[in-house]
């Protein structure tokens, strides 16, 4: 990909129909995974609920870091001209969605650290990261106290990150099956679904897994809901956006779509969270592994389907670029 | 979670009502049968050539599969048997049978089940390729469409079967 | 109306992957009702225990073969669109011999330790896993074993033409032979009180 700029003016866009591998599908999947980590365990804390929390305030704020370098490498591995990626930080380009994706990426670390920091117990580091203990003591004497702005600053750019992985793809004005506007929200809540299961799965206590199975059931609904506005602001929209919409209902990712997304990642999953709550016996890791597969399929999908998506010459700005 | 009893299997004759009509079904809108061991081979072919894609290509039989850049995963079978796993999966837990166990009979070893499992899955992967097809690949859909192969092989399947039964009591009973 | 749909054109390859998913889950479903999740239900059919398996599928191959050869009879259902297992008669002879013994052997076929596994089986993961070996060792040795795969070569052929006779008789004496085995198979059920179900 050439980096900053993604328009259509760039010549690599058009002729080449899928340049965008799996790469951008697992980073998207991943910074929305991250994005909704962050503000769970931001709000978690904010409602001053941690003490009885093991996942969401403790192996999530830790894997959290871990899942987005993860995604990072997929991008890096995705750029042409790997070692340019300094560049990204040379700059500061307010029209382009990737420039603010870099600096964002940038700012979540540090988040993420004080994160780490203020979690419970003194233990965090077991294992073969016993050695940074001291360092997180340290760490722990500075953000003493400041808890909850920690707290906020999270949700604050993990809201950032979590439309940012929406935007980046919607911004491309060219491809009809990315420019809606509810990307980024559909992301966003993609990314909070994804990470409650990501925390269903990592072992919470009981009051943990109701209350996020609550939430995966009402961002799983909102989901769906998001889902059907976009189909239908497809369907009554311009040509371009109707044979977008159409790749998805007959075309070519009707099968991954509907079987992988809508039924096995959203369907299957309400089913089972509601036989849950109704008190069926059910085990438990189906569902949230269900909806991290989910997820990846609608960045999967998105991103590919995207891709082939186009305008028809009727509506092309850049004539030059042929078909 | 609440421990409600496992539901009794439905009447054999219901069962195979509902496999038929499915199996007509299958007929009737896609012009295939039903399968699975055909999946098997086709993930395992695409997991084979991502990891070593050169033995793969050098082989006409598995090459075959990736001829003019084709996915082998974008096939009938392999969504079908994606099928079979979500429809299994809602049989078995709206009837309470979803445990974690192992199957096998009372004589025999846990480690000896998994042994036996194992070698007879082996045995079962060969033959399915060798006959290009497998129980519901062969006897079940090639049956239906009464093709002279197909019962050819069923009726060596379940000679196999009582053949191998005969010294396999320990395992079963 | 002209069957097989696919053949008409009136969906996409990707629709038809969709439905092809739903038909899967039938499959799945019935063979899971039928009790072909569990390996005991399944091979105490050799011990003459229980009949599930065979009334399961020849209920399933009489339901389906008439179905399929009434639509053929009523000029529905081209047979040209349709898939017809090629008859190879020696390798299906000794594949349908091995592939029994596999079967008693490890407990499952390849469909039934699908269904297996997502009842949590733990017995048929590891006979999934033979069958991946299984299918890795003969695609390795396929090119050697080429010659006696292709032999007995007979094309598309049924048993009626074989035997001479129209379809229709030959799904009765199915039929016949169904209800036949299936009386005996309940007698011996009955007599035994072995009918295997879940615990």
């Amino acid at each position: 990909m050439i980096e900053v700029t993604n328009y259509r003016d760039n010549p690599l866009i058009d002729p080449h129909l899928e340049i965008w591998e799996w790469q951008i599908s697992v980073y998207l999947f991943l910074g929305g995974l991250v994005a909704g980590l962050m503000i769970l365990n931001g709000l978690w804390r904010i409602r001053d609920r941690e003490h009885e929390t093991k996942a969401i305030t403790n192996s999530a704020v830790l894997w959290a870091p871990v899942l987005i370098s993860l995604g990072m490498f997929c991008l890096w591995l995705d750029l042409v001209n790997k070692l340019n990626v300094y560049r990204f930080y040379m700059t500061f380009q307010i029209k382009s969605p990737m420039s603010w994706g870099s600096w964002i990426l940038f700012l979540v670390y540090p988040a993420q650290i004080l994160a780490v920091a203020v979690a419970k117990g003194s233990d965090v580091f077991g294992g073969v990261l016993k050695g940074l203990n001291p360092l997180l003591q340290i760490l722990k004497s500075i953000t003493n106290g400041r808890e909850k702005q920690i707290a906020w600053l999270n949700v604050v750019l993990g809201v950032m990150l979590g439309i940012y992985t929406g935007i980046l793809l919607s911004a491309t004005a060219a491809r009809p099956l990315w420019n809606t506007a509810l990307l980024g929200p559909l992301f966003l809540v993609s990314g909070l679904s994804t990470a409650t299961a990501w925390n269903m799965l990592s072992r919470p206590t009981k009051i943990e897994h109701s209350s996020l199975a609550k939430w995966d059931f009402s961002l799983i609904i909102t989901e769906m809901f998001l889902l059907l506005l976009i189909l239908i602001g497809f369907l009554s929209g311009t040509e371009g956006h109707q044979s977008a919409g159409m790749l998805l209902l007959g075309g070519g990712f009707t099968a991954v779509f509907w079987i992988f997304v809508i039924i096995l990642g959203l369907l299957f999953p309400l089913w089972l969270e509601l036989r849950e709550m109704r008190g069926h016996s059910t085990p438990a890791w189906v569902a949230p592994a269900l909806v991290l597969l989910g997820g990846l399929a609608l960045r999967f999908v998105m991103v590919q389907a995207g891709q082939v998506s186009h305008l028809p010459d009727t509506e092309l700005l850049f004539g030059a670029v042929g078909h | 979670m609440s421990n409600e009893k496992p539901k009794p299997y439905w009447s054999p004759y219901m069962a195979g009502l509902g496999l038929g009509l499915v199996l007509l079904l299958a007929f009737v809108i896609m012009g295939q049968g039903l399968g699975s061991s055909g999946a098997f081979a086709r993930l395992e072919y695409t997991l084979l050539h991502t990891v070593v894609p050169e033995h793969i290509e050098s082989n006409p039989y598995m090459a075959h599969y990736f001829e003019d850049g084709a996915n082998p995963l974008s096939n009938y079978l392999v969504f079908l048997v994606v099928g079979v796993l979500a429809g299994g999966f809602i049989s078995g837990i709206t009837a309470n049978r979803f445990k974690k166990s192992v199957d096998k009979g009372p004589r025999i070893s846990v480690k000896a089940r998994f042994f036996l499992a194992f070698f007879g899955g082996s045995l079962m992967g060969f033959g399915a390729r060798l006959a290009r097809g497998c129980t519901s690949g062969q006897a079940l859909s090639g049956g239906a469409t009464l093709a002279l192969g197909s019962w050819a092989f069923m009726m060596m399947f379940f000679a196999g079967g009582f053949l191998g039964a005969y010294f396999l009591r320990r395992q079963w009973l | 109306m002209n069957f097989p749909i696919e053949s008409t054109g009136a969906f996409s390859f990707s629709t038809g992957m969709l439905m092809t998913f739903l038909i899967g889950v039938g499959f799945g479903f019935f063979l899971e009702k039928g009790g072909f999740s569990s390996a005991r239900k399944l091979t105490a059919q050799f011990y003459l225990r229980d009949f599930a398996v065979l009334k399961v599928m020849f209920t399933a191959v009489v339901v389906a073969g008439i179905g399929f050869w009434g639509l053929v009879h009523l000029g529905m259902l081209d047979l040209e669109f349709t898939f017809i297992n090629l008859t190879y008669i020696w390798p299906q002879i000794v594949g349908g011999l091995i592939l029994g013994i596999g079967f008693i052997v490890g407990g499952y076929c390849p469909g039934t330790a699908c269904v297996a596994a997502t009842t949590g089986k733990l017995d048929a993961l590891w006979c999934i896993a033979g069958i991946f070996f299984g299918i890795f060792v003969f695609s390795e040795l396929q090119p050697a074993l080429k010659a006696f795969q292709n032999s007995g070569e007979m094309g598309e052929v049924f048993v009626w033409q074989w035997l001479g006779v129209s379809p229709g008789i030959v799904l009765l004496g199915a039929v016949l032979m169904a209800i036949g085995a299936f009386s005996l198979g309940t007698i011996v059920e009955n007599k035994k009180g072995s009918v295997v179900q879940p615990d």
